[in-house]
């Protein structure tokens, strides 16, 4: 890495601190972080630009972002309490579901769209130069947001049906950080490498697919049989999903899943940056 | 060479490498010729360039098609990196390259503008000022709540250059975008880069044309091949370009 060096040493001693067009910090992880933050407005235009374009350009704008999982839930609550004898997930079930399936679409769509993040503003990222980890962090952040938004219709049927709600409500929180953190993880993983292998889109489709059930969304980890538990508390989303129904569902947390889902996604997100550190150079010219 | 003021850019064994064969590969090409498939068939798009701009210099990169011009400003613009040597840049830079990349169609021609510019680092504020000023160049007045893609392309790219080429960047590069827009707005674009330059900003220029690097720039940059084989006062090297231009005839 003899590049590297280079820039660094040249960058060194014309000291000060490092201009926006300045080269020399791409390589050092301090330096990405530094530059993300100095840049946070170009974030927030962007997130603003997301969000204008998807509730100023359709008159159901906010509908259509809460009508998808609504319409899920209604699905699955008819599947699992009509069909099915429910035998998982707890009382009232529609609230369970909702508080199970709104952080489970911010995931879901996060995750589609931050793999293409890099390939469909292919024209922005040529044109600009800002650290390409914003054209990840401004899906994660415009998605987070829908996700905030939807929150009040999880509140409304909490208090249709009257369900108890307890100060871990506030959870919500830390789990909302903690999915943030994953998604920018799995983001910063998944762009480039989208960028150059073009069929890996597909392939995460699938996975996303199989990932709804392999997520405790209409059931909770306990549900699961013994040998499998073990492999759902690994699922990073069974901490964040029992953080998001703690308000509603005493005794719902276990701390070792949440335990686990932070650091799961805390090392997702180092292996995900180094990767995007890695292949930017290669991505920019493919691109 | 000591000189009294430092570079504002500082290009040192800068190499580009580009690989010819297809751009994107197929999970199919991962797997049956593995990662080593296409190196066997890369080139140099750039290789070890050296040169150190100061401020306020006026220069023309000159070349045929494919010798490097454009990899070259990206390189300096900071949206390519180089795979050796490296690329300093010292300020901020206004980049006149795929202006119109960073319009989204959706979105008014008013929204454009004070995305397109804050993208490029200009604060609320200076927006704010210069807003009317970009507008009057452009001559979008009466357009400003159109959605970007309702306007012709021409339109498309004044606004565009309106916009960019107000960017408070010390440094302003520009690739060919004055080969599109009619008579009259070249007019205004060659207007707007004179006054540029005679405010002191650092000028890149990417042109095929000899009459606007020669009105522009005092110093250029032959580029072949990849490699810089001249760089010295704009008329010589004007005159290198065409002598061996006709010699490869």
């Amino acid at each position: 890495m003899t590049t590297q060096a280079e820039v660094v040493e040249l960058a060194g001693p014309r000291g000060g601190p490092l201009p926006a067009g300045s080269r020399a910090e791409g390589p050092r992880p301090a330096g990405r972080v530094t530059a993300l933050w100095r840049r946070r407005r170009a974030v927030r235009l962007l997130v603003g630009r997301d969000l204008k374009v998807r509730y100023a350009s359709s008159a159901l704008g906010y509908v259509w972002s809460v009508l998808e999982p609504l319409l899920m839930a209604a699905m699955y609550w008819f599947v699992f309490t009509q069909v099915f004898h429910r035998s998982a997930g707890e009382e009232p079930y529609i609230v369970f579901l909702l508080a199970g399936l709104l952080p489970w679409t911010w995931f879901n769509s996060g995750v589609t769209d931050t793999a293409k993040a890099l390939h469909s503003e292919a024209k922005l990222v040529r044109s600009t130069n800002v650290p390409r980890e914003i054209w990840v962090l401004r899906v994660v952040a415009s998605k987070g947001v829908e996700f905030l938004l939807s929150l009040p219709v999880l509140f409304l049927f909490v208090l249709i049906y009257r369900a108890p709600v307890s100060w871990q409500v506030l959870l919500l929180v830390p789990a909302t950080l903690l999915m943030a953190v994953l998604l920018l993880g799995i983001g910063l993983l998944l762009a480039p490498l989208v960028v150059l292998v073009r069929d890996l889109e597909r392939i995460v489709r699938i996975v996303l697919r199989l990932g709804f059930y392999a997520s405790p969304v209409v059931f909770a980890v306990p549900d699961v049989p013994a040998p499998w538990a073990g492999l759902f508390a690994l699922n990073p989303l069974s901490g964040i999903f029992e953080l998001c129904r703690a308000g509603f569902f005493p005794g719902h947390v276990h701390w070792a899943h949440v335990g686990l889902s932070a650091l799961v996604s805390a090392v997702v997100l180092l292996v995900g940056w180094a990767v995007f550190a890695r292949l930017e150079r290669t991505v920019l010219k493919e691109i | 060479m000591p000189t009294a003021t430092d570079p504002v850019i500082a290009v040192r064994g800068a190499g580009v490498r580009f690989s010819r064969g297809r751009r994107h590969r197929s999970l199919r090409d991962w797997v049956l010729r593995g990662e080593g498939g296409l190196r066997t068939d890369e080139f140099w798009a750039l290789r070890d360039v050296n040169f150190d701009v100061r401020p306020g210099e006026a220069i023309g990169v000159v070349g045929r098609n494919g010798q490097g011009k454009s990899t070259l400003l990206k390189l300096i613009a900071g949206v390519m990196l180089p795979d050796a040597g490296a690329v300093d840049v010292a300020t901020g830079v206004a980049p006149l390259i795929e202006i119109t990349g960073g319009f989204v169609n959706d979105l008014t021609v008013r929204d454009n503008i004070a995305l397109t510019a804050g993208l490029h680092g200009m604060s609320k504020q200076s927006i704010a000022e210069r807003f009317d000023e970009m507008v009057a160049f452009a001559e979008m007045a009466d357009f400003l709540d159109t959605p970007y893609k309702h306007l012709s392309s021409g339109m498309k790219v004044r606004v565009a250059f309106a916009v960019v080429s107000r960017l408070e960047e010390p440094i302003i590069l520009v690739d060919e975008v004055l080969a599109v827009g009619d008579k009259a707005f070249k007019r205004k674009c060659y207007a707007r880069m004179d006054e540029l330059v005679a405010a002191g900003r650092t000028l890149f220029l990417v042109s095929h044309s000899e009459g606007d690097l020669r009105r522009f720039c005092t110093r250029g940059l032959y580029l072949r091949q990849g490699r810089l084989v001249a760089d010295g006062p704009m008329p010589e090297v004007l005159a290198a370009y065409a002598e061996e231009d006709e010699g490869d005839k």
